[in-house]
């Protein structure tokens, strides 16, 4: 069980830039997701945390050691593959004593601990049969006892649910957590799916185009997002963010959207950011749930009238896609109070609503 | 449309009513007959005519010199003595030995060494694509020219003895234990290419992945190579091994060139001798005799082999 700082670290590949002064701090114990869009860097992340890539610049530390000289096959890293990476060729029990003939452990222990492996993830019944008989989801289970049964001192998994079904998924994501309960380890979980990141993590680290966006605990992250990219990214269905430019008309701050919608906004951005007398492009955004209809709860919120256009079946409630003139937002609609074509109001409450700058994506004042 | 409803398909082409070759076409294996057996009497005439010829010569002490055609060899009928003599006959002995001599020591020179080469290949270093082709080259050469090339290496006034610094009355090719050694020596720098290609392709087979994940888990190279990539090429190695031992089994040509099997009959192996006793002696019935018992054994050899293969994959 380690600690491990990542420190301005920078990865290049010839001109292509994979990972971009990227700092993390991740404690003992901690289960870290790297969350993010294909390709944005996360895995190369965890190829450099894991030694199979060498960093461009900056460093990685194990409660602060610099293990970049260690050799790979003794760093004592856990990794599970994507696919993987079982030893097909050998018996399953082969596969799981292989870290540990490895290590000259005595015979005894040695099946001591295999079977108590197995046990735990539940495949004693398989433990003499080839692995390549085993179904997916047995893989799964094996690629992370293989793993474990070594105590490494981080375990790094590589987008280890995204080969499953849907219904063992949700239930590797169950296990995955008692695991790293009973593990007690700093795993570190790569993945681009939000679901994932949201219920297993500690912390979530957002990464985009090889930059860290964010990092914070994933309620954090959903109720505060630090920039446009990380609110439009986390979130089902997707934070409404409506671009516009921000002008103050008598002491009043405001969006004017194109098509002529105009947002009031009360807080969502410090003053000095239009004192400069220049016009700015800004995003306007606030989570579906947070629209309401009826009556208003209160007189500071926002209020805006649209034309219901779509209605979607989502089990008990149904998304609405409210028409504001040329701009769209989208809701709940919980009680199955709205109908199509309707003109009505709703309301958005000014402290579940949030600001962005376009040009740097960064998050305008705090509300 | 409703024609084909009311009439089925295969009611049109009743046999009896559309004569024999009708019948013959619906009939695949009578056509099929017909179709093949050019091919199988071409393949008769050349694979059983001359193994029953050669067997008919193999009884008899025909030889080309007396001037009795072939088909009038029974005039001369041995029975079977001349099977009998070459279990007797020590220059076979010896050339068999000889012969297993060399397959024994460069077919697992060649393993070794392509085996380590492969390995090293597996690494991206740079310039690894001309080291490639460059290591491939010996393979392309004829053996012949091989033959020559060491020929002329070996010479007492060769660059050999000029690099080693040995005088030019250090003989290799016709000193009697340093010509075996030669004749290895060119066999394994001409065939060690063709051993690393097979084994590198069976290397590269092994998914890289898994390599990984073994020494994540803390297994060193040797380690992992023992027990990952190994097992995982078992297939290629067995292919490659018996394509070497066979190919060596005929080694002809190098010697040839280099020794003409000798000093004397020192590098003398079985087809070195067969030609000598073919066009030398002129010992054909001999010679069939010999031919017959190498293919008979090799093919016992190689139906135990298999029958082992199949028992133990299942």
């Amino acid at each position: 069980m380690s600690s491990i700082q990542i420190n301005s670290v920078t990865k290049r590949f010839g001109d292509f830039t994979a990972v971009d002064d990227l700092s993390l701090d991740i404690q003992e114990g901690e289960f870290v997701a790297l969350l993010g869009p294909s390709g944005c860097g996360k895995t190369t992340t965890m190829n450099m945390i894991a030694g199979l890539e060498d960093t461009s610049e900056g460093s990685i530390l194990f409660d602060g050691q610099d293990l970049s000289k260690t050799r790979i096959q003794d760093r004592n890293i856990g990794f599970v593959f994507q696919n993987y990476a079982i030893f097909t060729h050998l018996s399953v029990y082969k596969n799981l004593s292989y870290g540990l003939e490895v290590k000259k452990i005595s015979k005894s222990e040695v099946d001591r601990r295999v079977r108590a492996m197995a046990d735990r993830m539940s495949i004693t019944h398989r433990l003499d049969q080839p692995a390549s008989s085993l179904s997916v989801n047995e893989m799964q289970k094996l690629a992370i006892g293989r793993s474990a049964i070594v105590e490494p001192r981080i375990f790094l998994l590589d987008e280890p649910l995204s080969n499953l079904d849907a219904g063992f998924r949700a239930y590797m994501r169950a296990e995955l957590k008692v695991l790293q309960h009973e593990f007690g380890q700093t795993m570190i979980y790569v993945t681009h799916d939000q679901i994932e990141a949201m219920s297993l993590a500690d912390k979530i680290a957002i990464i985009d185009q090889g930059k860290l966006m964010q990092y914070g605990s994933p309620l954090d992250i959903y109720n505060s997002p630090d920039n446009r990219f990380v609110a439009n990214f986390i979130g089902s269905p997707r934070m409404n963010l409506i671009d516009g430019e921000i002008r103050e008309e008598t002491s009043q701050l405001k969006l004017m959207v194109r098509g002529g919608a105009e947002i009031p906004l009360q807080g969502q951005v410090k003053s000095d950011f239009t004192s400069d007398g220049r016009v700015h492009s800004g995003s306007f955004g606030i989570r579906p749930q947070d629209i309401y209809f009826g009556d208003k709860r209160s007189t500071k919120d926002i209020e805006m009238h649209g034309t219901v256009e779509v209605l979607e079946r989502v089990g008990p409630k149904r998304i609405v896609h409210l028409q504001v003139l040329e701009t769209s937002f989208i809701a709940f609609d919980d009680q199955d109070q709205l109908k199509l074509g309707d003109e009505v109001p709703f309301f958005m409450p000014p402290d579940k609503s949030m600001a962005f700058d376009v040009v740097s994506g960064r998050r305008l004042g705090v509300v | 449309m409703t024609d084909t409803t009311k009439q089925p398909a295969n009611a049109r082409i009743e046999p009896s009513k559309q004569g024999y070759w009708a019948g013959v076409a619906r009939d695949g294996n009578k056509m099929g007959f017909w179709f093949v057996l050019p091919t199988l009497l071409l393949l008769l005439f050349i694979v059983i005519f001359p193994l029953l010829m050669q067997l008919y010569l193999s009884v008899t002490w025909w030889t080309p010199l007396e001037g009795i055609p072939w088909y009038r060899a029974w005039e001369v009928f041995s029975w079977g003595e001349n099977y009998w003599f070459q279990l007797t006959d020590p220059r076979v002995w010896g050339a068999l030995w000889r012969t297993i001599l060399i397959m024994i020591i460069a077919v697992p020179a060649q393993f070794f060494l392509g085996m380590a080469l492969a390995y090293l290949f597996m690494d991206n270093f740079p310039g690894r694509k001309v080291f490639y082709s460059i290591m491939l080259t010996p393979m392309m050469i004829v053996p012949a020219v091989v033959g020559l090339m060491f020929f002329l290496l070996f010479q007492g006034t060769g660059p050999v003895n000029a690099h080693l610094g040995l005088p030019s009355t250090f003989s290799w090719l016709t000193d009697v234990n340093r010509a075996m050694i030669s004749v290895i020596i060119a066999d394994v720098w001409q065939w060690t290419p063709l051993m690393f290609l097979i084994l590198l392709a069976g290397m590269l087979g092994v998914p890289s992945d898994q390599l990984l994940a073994a020494r994540l888990l803390g297994g060193s190279n040797w380690q992992n190579f023992l027990k990952i990539i190994l097992p995982r090429m078992k297939a290629v190695i067995i292919i490659a091994l018996v394509l070497r031992a066979v190919e060596c089994f005929k080694i002809f040509d190098l010697i040839f060139i280099m020794t003409k099997g000798g000093p004397g009959v020192q590098t003398e192996t079985i087809s070195l001798f067969l030609y000598k006793q073919t066009f030398g002696e002129f010992e054909w019935s001999y010679v069939a005799a010999i031919g017959l018992t190498i293919l008979f054994v090799l093919s016992l050899i190689a139906a135990k082999g298999l029958a082992y293969m199949a028992k133990k994959n299942g």
